[in-house]
């Protein structure tokens, strides 16, 4: 165990918070794109730095990967990676109401990204009394070659994250998408000092 | 006192603020949006946006502005995607050929009792990255050029050449259609190059292939495999055709004299031509073929054409 790690309490915690601000995006994202999203339940794991590359990859094949920072209060942050395949983008132009011809399909992931990862988030650091900003979205790659090519060529400066993963499923479009969050080693600790704070309020 | 010193940095600021109500009308905006759309407040203020900025797609930018609205969520749109939202002037009219001031724009929910009342958007002028990022773009995509040909004679290198030899080998392969190979190799040269010297040989090859360029169609790959040897992928093409265009590089470079300093320098060239067939299993079989094809044309005599063995 590393000072990194979660406590079985503190997991259960951050567990606990994941699933209600789950439940309440999912419920904000079916009235705004008028139809059913799911999400299922999630993943908390840490991933070394030396292992992002493999866990991404076994994870999706995915072939578009949009980054965004997310930054709060008491050194909340991180970054989150929003993973797509191929076979997802059918009738997203469609899903977020807008006509196909208006925007391009980089412009589509780009701003449901936005929308999934802002809604998710938002949530969650009202449970935590916090209070999240957010970087503009950004296409790593549409290619997945190059997307690991990125992150290879990377020379990390952390060595370890606490990885969230949350799959989307928007089954009336036949659309699936994975969310994984990634806080950096010293913002772990502070999300630590957070999960106890709400622990000893109990 | 707060307030007004707020007001003034806002002024100050090099990013174009812009306050909308719930109808998308113009509560405020500051002066960087003012002196970049050259517009007076009394033109501005009250008005709504899409009148103001006719250009704006209102479509689009209305379904944006209500998801900011509904879910409570900033949103964003950033040059890659767009390049403007908004037609202002920037501050590089000079040394960039951008007509319009390149954009990041954010959308804020502003919420009050939480209800959004009003929508903040803020415009950045990224026409310096935007500017950077194209040149960076170019730059890679001319070495990436550089990469795949061979300098003297600007036909593809070895390695670029082989690299689609793979890839049409396979995809004959898979679609069940023709594919041809054609090997050619200067003759003599060791003796041109001892005659003539070294540049001398290089004005040859240059020339030779030059007019061998000339000779191809769209599509057809033509590369450079050593020395004095070149190569031809000929795509979707039957043995009578291949052969058809081996004969004319032969006789067009036989026909051809290369000037070098006053001297007409003659040369011939010795050709193998292989299709794809069923026994080529990896695409260096069929390599081999063509190659075996260019000896014999070589042993019978050179200047001369000769087909591989059909299976």
């Amino acid at each position: 165990m590393n000072a990194f790690d979660l406590t079985e309490d503190q997991q259960d915690c951050l567990q606990e918070l994941i699933n209600v601000a789950m439940g309440q995006a999912s419920d904000q994202l079916a009235r705004y794109l008028d139809t059913f999203v799911y999400l299922k339940v999630p993943s908390i794991e840490q991933v070394k730095a030396e292992h992002l590359f493999d866990t991404l990859n076994y994870e999706s094949d995915a072939t578009a990967i949009v980054s965004q920072g997310f930054f709060g209060y008491e050194g909340i942050r991180g970054e989150a990676l929003l993973m797509y395949q191929p076979k997802d983008s059918h009738r997203l132009a469609d899903l977020l109401g807008y006509e196909a011809d208006e925007l391009t399909f980089d412009e589509q992931i780009i701003d449901l990204s936005s929308i999934l990862t802002t809604t998710f988030l938002n949530v969650f650091a009202s449970q935590i009394d916090n209070q999240m900003s957010y970087s503009a979205p950004r296409l790593l790659s549409a290619n997945i070659g190059k997307v690991n090519e990125h992150i290879q060529q990377q020379a990390f400066n952390w060595d370890l994250a606490l990885k969230v993963r949350i799959s989307y499923q928007v089954t009336d479009y036949s659309f699936n998408c994975d969310m994984v969050l990634l806080i950096p080693e010293a913002a772990i600790t502070n999300i630590k000092a957070v999960l106890d704070r709400i622990l000893a309020e109990f | 006192m707060l307030d007004g010193l707020c007001d003034k940095i806002i002024n100050r600021l090099n990013t174009g603020v812009l306050l909308l109500d719930r109808n998308f009308n113009i509560l405020m905006w500051n002066r960087f949006l003012a002196v970049h759309a050259n517009q007076h407040d009394e033109q501005v203020i009250g008005k709504n946006i899409f009148q103001v900025f006719p250009e704006l797609p209102r479509k689009w930018l209305e379904r944006k502005l209500s998801s900011v609205i509904q879910l409570k969520n900033q949103s964003f749109c950033g040059w890659e995607q767009r390049h403007h939202l908004f037609e202002l002037a920037h501050s590089r009219p000079i040394t960039t050929d951008s007509d319009f001031m390149a954009q990041n724009c954010t959308f804020l929910p502003i919420e009050e009792h939480g209800q959004v009342t009003q929508i903040c958007i803020l415009i950045e002028d990224v026409t310096d990255i935007y500017h950077y990022q194209t040149q960076l773009k170019k730059t890679l995509q001319e070495l990436a050029l550089s990469n795949r040909i061979d300098g003297l004679t600007q036909a593809f290198n070895r390695k670029h050449w082989e690299e689609c030899l793979a890839a049409e080998f396979s995809r004959a392969r898979r679609h069940h259609s023709s594919l041809a190979l054609v090997m050619l190799d200067l003759d003599h040269f060791k003796l041109l190059n001892d005659t003539h010297g070294h540049q001398g040989g290089d004005k040859v090859l240059i020339e030779t292939a030059k007019a061998i360029n000339e000779l191809l169609r769209m599509g057809d790959l033509f590369g450079r495999y050593g020395g004095e040897e070149f190569a031809v992928i000929l795509p979707n093409t039957e043995l009578s055709g291949a052969e058809e265009v081996a004969e004319r590089i032969r006789q067009t470079i036989a026909l051809k004299a290369v000037d070098y300093q006053g001297q007409n320098i003659g040369i011939t060239v010795s050709l193998g031509v292989a299709v794809l067939a069923q026994q080529d299993k990896r695409y260096e079989d069929l390599i081999s073929r063509a190659d075996n094809a260019l000896y014999k044309a070589k042993f019978s005599g050179r200047n001369r054409v000769s087909l591989a063995d059909a299976s």
